[in-house]
């Protein structure tokens, strides 16, 4: 499982570090995806409710490391949706196309859930979307289009990203 | 009979120990905010470097797309060049009277000596990697000369424009927030005739307007669709006379006190590629 873990933080502060220099060439109406958010709904599904949450943690606090966001801000949001993609490890079969759209954009929402109780608990000392802004639905919009695709890049790494479940 | 302790029990007794150490560390570092911003300057410092490498990529493989019409522009903009060369040539004269005229009033009015600025040139590698922040990450940091609060400027088209202000250094980045944060607010007034006070703040993005709030509502009919809007350095973390916005529409509510301005930045943030960190330097020398 720690290899898991190590493996799958790496994986998800490389996205964090690819979403900051690359994707603002890719933005629409200023609005970026999040593939750091579907690879982690997809890992934290695929390992459960320690490793998932865990690596939805660290690499959380990387990215508050490299946003103007406070401390813990970033990592509170990603263990959130770690640990609602978490409860429905093994409840379902994940298709190649439907339920990965559907988990890119619950994934946003949730992850909007969360900014909006730490906005509610800290008030304007954090961030958070405004549900009748274009901002979240442009995010949930463009996570959920590429959810597919990284769910399908990410299956061949199984072996290395999902903790070996104990037998018997 | 083995007297031995269960090995759980030795295992869970081994850990209380580091648990208690840690657990006072935490209460020791909270009540006495001894390391506060540390991490983040920490953290900062480390995935700068990581940044700058994915940027390194990044800007590699656009420059090689870019290339093949660079050499086509380079050549247009050789003659077009060469025309302004010229018509700069005839209004250098002009400017050198200008400047003469300045120096004199300024001494009649008695202005102090200009303030002199040093510029730290930064190139930016990264920006924020979510969509509810508003970050720019630069290049340069503590071992460069930079410091938090520190304004940023850049100059694009011809103009100096605003940026925003640093609000976190590492040895080798830095993290600037910009004027279209929602969190940003910047004293301003608008240039030309009226001089009205107002405060500018941003909407989130840089595909919407800036707003200039708490102007003078007697003001609006002096205020004119393109008017320049800069700051005004009172106690300000910002140098004066920085160009921060123009003027796009005028919002009048009946009930309310004072009038919004609708601003559009005077930078095209899509486009910045090089920005100023302005280190202020007092006159030397007393009156």
């Amino acid at each position: 499982m720690i290899r898991s873990v190590v493996l799958s933080t790496l994986l998800l502060v490389a996205c964090a570090l690819a979403q900051s220099a690359w994707f603002g060439g890719i933005a629409v109406f200023g609005v970026t995806p999040d593939i750091g958010l579907v690879a982690l709904i997809w890992l934290s599904y695929m390992n459960g409710l320690v490793a998932g949450p865990v690596s939805g943690f660290l690499s959380g606090l990387a990215e508050d490391f490299l946003s103007a966001s406070p401390l813990g801000f970033h990592a509170f949001i990603k263990t959130a949706v770690s640990a609602a993609a978490a409860l429905l490890h093994g409840s379902f079969y994940i298709d190649k196309i439907l339920l990965p759209i559907i988990l890119g954009v619950a994934g946003t929402i949730v992850k909007a859930v969360a900014a909006g109780a730490l906005f509610i608990l800290f008030g304007s000392k954090v961030h958070a979307y405004s549900l009748i802004g274009r901002t979240l639905w442009i995010e949930a919009a463009y996570n959920g289009v590429l959810a597919p695709f990284i769910f399908l890049i990410l299956g061949p790494f199984g072996r290395l990203l999902v903790a070996e479940r104990r037998r018997g | 009979m083995s007297d031995q302790p269960p090995r759980a029990d030795v295992r869970g007794s081994r850990a209380v120990a580091p648990i208690l150490l840690a657990a006072s560390l935490l209460c020791l570092t909270v009540s006495t905010r001894s390391l506060e911003g540390v991490p983040e300057s920490l953290g900062l410092t480390i995935l700068g470097f990581f940044q700058r490498g994915f940027s390194a990529v990044g800007g590699f493989a656009s420059d090689t797309v870019a290339s093949i019409n660079e050499l086509r522009r380079l050549r247009e903009n050789y003659v077009e060049l060469s025309a302004k060369l010229e018509r700069y040539t005839n209004m250098e004269r002009g400017l050198a009277d200008l400047r003469e005229e300045n120096q004199r009033l300024k001494a009649q009015l008695g202005f102090s000596q200009d303030v002199a600025y040093q510029r730290i040139a930064a190139r930016i590698v990264a920006k924020d990697p979510e969509n509810l922040y508003s970050t720019i990450t630069v290049d340069k940091g503590f071992d460069d000369g930079i410091r938090k609060n520190m304004p940023v400027i850049a100059f694009q088209d011809g103009m100096e424009g605003l940026v925003g202000r640093v609000v976190e250094v590492g040895r080798g980045a830095s993290k600037i927030v910009p004027i279209y944060d929602s969190k940003s607010f910047v004293a301003s007034r608008l240039s030309g005739g009226s001089r009205t006070e107002g405060l500018v703040g941003g909407q989130g993005s840089p595909d919407d307007p800036l707003l200039m709030r708490f102007v003078k509502k007697r003001a609006k009919d002096e205020v004119q669709f393109g008017d320049l809007v800069s700051t005004t350095g009172y106690e300000s973390l910002y140098p004066p006379d920085v160009a921060v916005g123009r003027v796009r529409k005028v919002r009048v509510l009946d009930y309310q006190t004072s009038i919004d301005i609708e601003l559009d930045p005077v930078l095209d943030f899509s486009r910045i590629e090089y920005v100023f960190v302005v280190k202020p330097q007092t006159a030397g020398g007393g009156e």
